[in-house]
């Protein structure tokens, strides 16, 4: 469902991405590891439609992302590293608006299930984001991008500000998903939440896929080390 | 786009500070439309008062020679157009009471500016002020960071991943903000019709309908390029601060340096020059080769020949009073000459402004609103030329019953009677039909649709271009 090929981006003559070459099946979930600047920000995006590779292909469902990127973006869901709200609007509020928006009109109760399913307290959905942790607002983003229903998903480093319970909780659903027959791309510097649920792990470093496995292959003792093995030299 | 216009609407009802100076300003328009509405009031109660205190005066001469009444003249006043309290135009350093006589085409006079205190000349709060400066600059100051917020904040892209596009985005935040200027504007016609809905016409409601519009169009234009620059800029300071150079270079440098060019190219004479001009005119005859007694000679050979008499104390009529009409005449035609000029280089003036226009909307906002109201120079040359008209019909009653009412020429003791009088008509102003000002101030309203295009296809074209990382 997500296929990169030979992908290559320079930002001012710096190369951020450099002949990517990845590929992520229905039902299958795949995470980036890499340090800041490794390039996994920029596959993301260019995978989104907000920025055009200098070569190669980049493509959901045979979809070219940046040429057909207003059609691209109605197939995906999307979790930030930071999820910004509207502070003025509770919970329950922001994930309707952004549903109405995707086309989606839920039901009051409907809206609630998606915020309970993704960790949020009931007692919070009808408080202003303004009074939230970074945490539920966290929790808000990826009940957005799973009432999207879609059928890609790609996360940037989703877990960010998640408390252990519900980090785990995210976990359990995107193995859920992935059942359901999603197709699922997750940046994140968390080697263990990545080791528990990809079925396949990429290394970047410098924009370049310097290591691809499968997690069943390796422990997480053992992943953190080859991790850092390759950041260090 | 309809739920992100009812998102921003009720991001701006959260918004407590902005609640709060919402309602102090829509205090202070109506208290501004009131005062507007009582001075307008005022001004029709003082214009009714001595129109009909002069009408009493005047129908109350018993009796009196008609070449002295003509002397003794009248008062004509310029009637306050309803709208004129939204927009008081070139009202209030124009005058509005003219002095109508006999030989003379008086100027007018007691205008507010050159009664008031220099501090009320430039301190007094009008409509057109809040309207034209004061709204726009909160569209500004609501709009400055709109897109760039949301790029700042990520949101923009959780925005756009729901499948919305940019310009919808872009249009949405630019019709929301827009609607806050609207919604003042409609608080502000609504004030003023429910004060005045005893005077409501299908002619006022018309020019309140394109006053409305006129201003939809450009808070719309102000609010969309503050859009498309909080958009396109990196920074919102710089987005505020680009924007606020454009209002400052608009309202005030702009309109300023246009009218400045324009008095140059379509220069007016000075006053001594016209005057020394048309009493040159008026003593030597039109073309110079008609000198006035040249002229009065002519007049009694041509009277005499038609009453068929040798001398004028044979003539049946007072030949003092065709005299005097002859010397109207050709007053008239003088004033013609000269204040037609004159009319001809105020059009080429308001043409060459309006044409400010393709380079400044506000100039067209300023023209269409005062041409809307009434308040403009269009109604107050409109205005002149009724008096006028007034006073060649009025002294040429005058002049013709010291002529054919009985009297014989020399005969200046002769009184007509009060009935004579009574049956001189008053001067009645007729309102500029609608159509007129329409004709004048369409280009006005053309390019202001014309901004809204050049604004809404920048928004089109200009954010499409945006990144978003």
């Amino acid at each position: 469902m997500i296929q990169i090929q030979n992908a290559s981006k320079s930002f001012k003559g710096k190369p951020a991405v450099q002949n990517l070459t990845l590929q992520v099946n229905k039902g299958e979930i795949i995470g980036l590891l890499g340090a800041n600047g490794a390039g996994k920000s920029t596959t993301i995006n260019m995978l989104l439609g907000f920025i055009k590779p200098d070569s190669g292909d980049v493509q959901i469902q045979q979809k070219d992302c940046f040429n057909q990127s207003g059609e691209i973006r109605k197939l995906i869901g999307y979790i930030p590293e930071n999820v910004n709200l509207y502070p003025y609007l509770s919970g329950v509020e922001n994930l309707n608006y952004f549903c109405t928006l995707a086309g989606h009109h839920y039901a009051k109760s409907q809206l609630q299930d998606f915020l309970i399913t993704c960790g949020l307290e009931p007692d919070a959905h009808h408080q202003r984001v303004s009074n939230y942790s970074k945490g539920m607002r966290q929790k808000v983003g990826i009940a957005i991008a799973f009432a999207k229903k879609a059928n890609v998903y790609l996360l940037d480093e989703p877990a960010s500000g998640l408390d252990p319970m519900a980090s785990n909780e995210l976990s359990v659903l995107l193995t859920k998903l992935a059942d359901t027959g999603a197709a699922i791309l997750m940046a994140s510097h968390d080697i263990f939440r990545v080791r528990e649920v990809c079925h396949r792990i990429g290394i970047l470093k410098q924009g370049k896929m310097v290591k691809e496995l499968n997690s069943q292959e390796v422990s997480a003792n053992e992943l953190e080390t080859l991790y850092l093995d390759f950041m260090k030299n | 786009m309809w739920q992100i216009i009812k998102n921003e609407w009720y991001s701006l009802t959260r918004n407590r500070t902005l609640l709060t100076v919402s309602i102090g300003f829509v205090g202070l328009l109506i208290a501004t439309i009131y005062l507007g509405h009582l001075q307008t009031q005022k001004n029709t109660q003082q214009y009714i008062e001595a129109k009909n205190h002069l009408r009493t005066q005047w129908e109350s001469i018993r009796a009196m020679n008609p070449h002295g009444a003509a002397h003794y003249g009248t008062y004509v006043f310029k009637p306050a157009n309803v709208l004129s309290s939204l927009d008081e135009g070139v009202n209030s350093i124009t005058g509005k009471v003219l002095r109508v006589e006999g030989h003379v085409q008086n100027e007018i006079m007691y205008s507010e500016a050159s009664q008031s205190q220099t501090i009320s000349k430039f301190g007094k709060l009008k409509g057109a002020l809040l309207l034209q400066y004061i709204i726009p600059l909160l569209l500004i100051f609501l709009a400055f960071q709109s897109i760039n917020r949301e790029k700042q904040s990520g949101r923009l892209k959780l925005l756009l991943l729901q499948g919305i596009t940019i310009t919808q985005l872009t249009f949405a935040k630019t019709l929301a903000v827009c609607s806050y200027g609207i919604g003042l504007l409609l608080v502000t016609i609504s004030a003023y019709t429910i004060l005045n809905l005893d005077n409501i016409t299908t002619n006022i409601i018309a020019r309140a309908g394109l006053f409305f519009l006129s201003y939809s169009l450009y808070y719309f234009i102000l609010t969309a390029l503050t859009v498309y620059l909080s958009a396109r800029w990196v920074s919102t300071n710089l987005a505020l601060t680009s924007m606020l150079g454009v209002w400052i270079f608009w309202t005030i440098f702009l309109p300023n340096m246009l009218m400045s060019s324009v008095e140059s190219l379509h220069e007016l004479p000075s006053r001594e020059a016209l005057k020394a001009a048309m009493k040159e005119d008026r003593a030597k005859g039109l073309d110079g080769h008609n000198p006035a007694d040249e002229r009065s000679k002519e007049l009694e050979k041509q009277i005499l020949e038609e009453y068929q008499v040798d001398s004028l104390s044979q003539l049946p009529i007072n030949f003092d009073g065709i005299v005097m009409q002859e010397d109207e005449e050709i007053g008239n035609q003088v004033w013609d000459k000269h204040f037609g000029n004159l009319r001809n280089v105020f059009e080429d003036q308001k043409q060459s402004y309006q044409l400010g226009g393709i380079v400044n909307p506000f100039i067209s906002l300023q023209n269409a609103s005062m041409g809307l109201a009434g308040s403009d120079n269009l109604h107050h040359q409109e205005f002149l030329v009724q008096v006028e008209n007034y006073r060649r019909v009025f002294i040429k009653e005058l002049n013709d019953q010291h002529a054919f009412g009985g009297s014989k020429t020399g005969d200046w003791g002769w009184k007509a009677d009060n009935d004579f009088f009574k049956s001189v008509s008053d001067f009645n102003y007729q309102p500029i039909q609608l159509s007129t000002v329409i004709g004048n101030y369409s280009i006005d309203l053309i390019l202001l649709l014309g901004w809204g295009v050049v604004v809404s296809f920048l928004l089109i074209s200009g954010t499409k271009k945006m990144r978003i990382q």
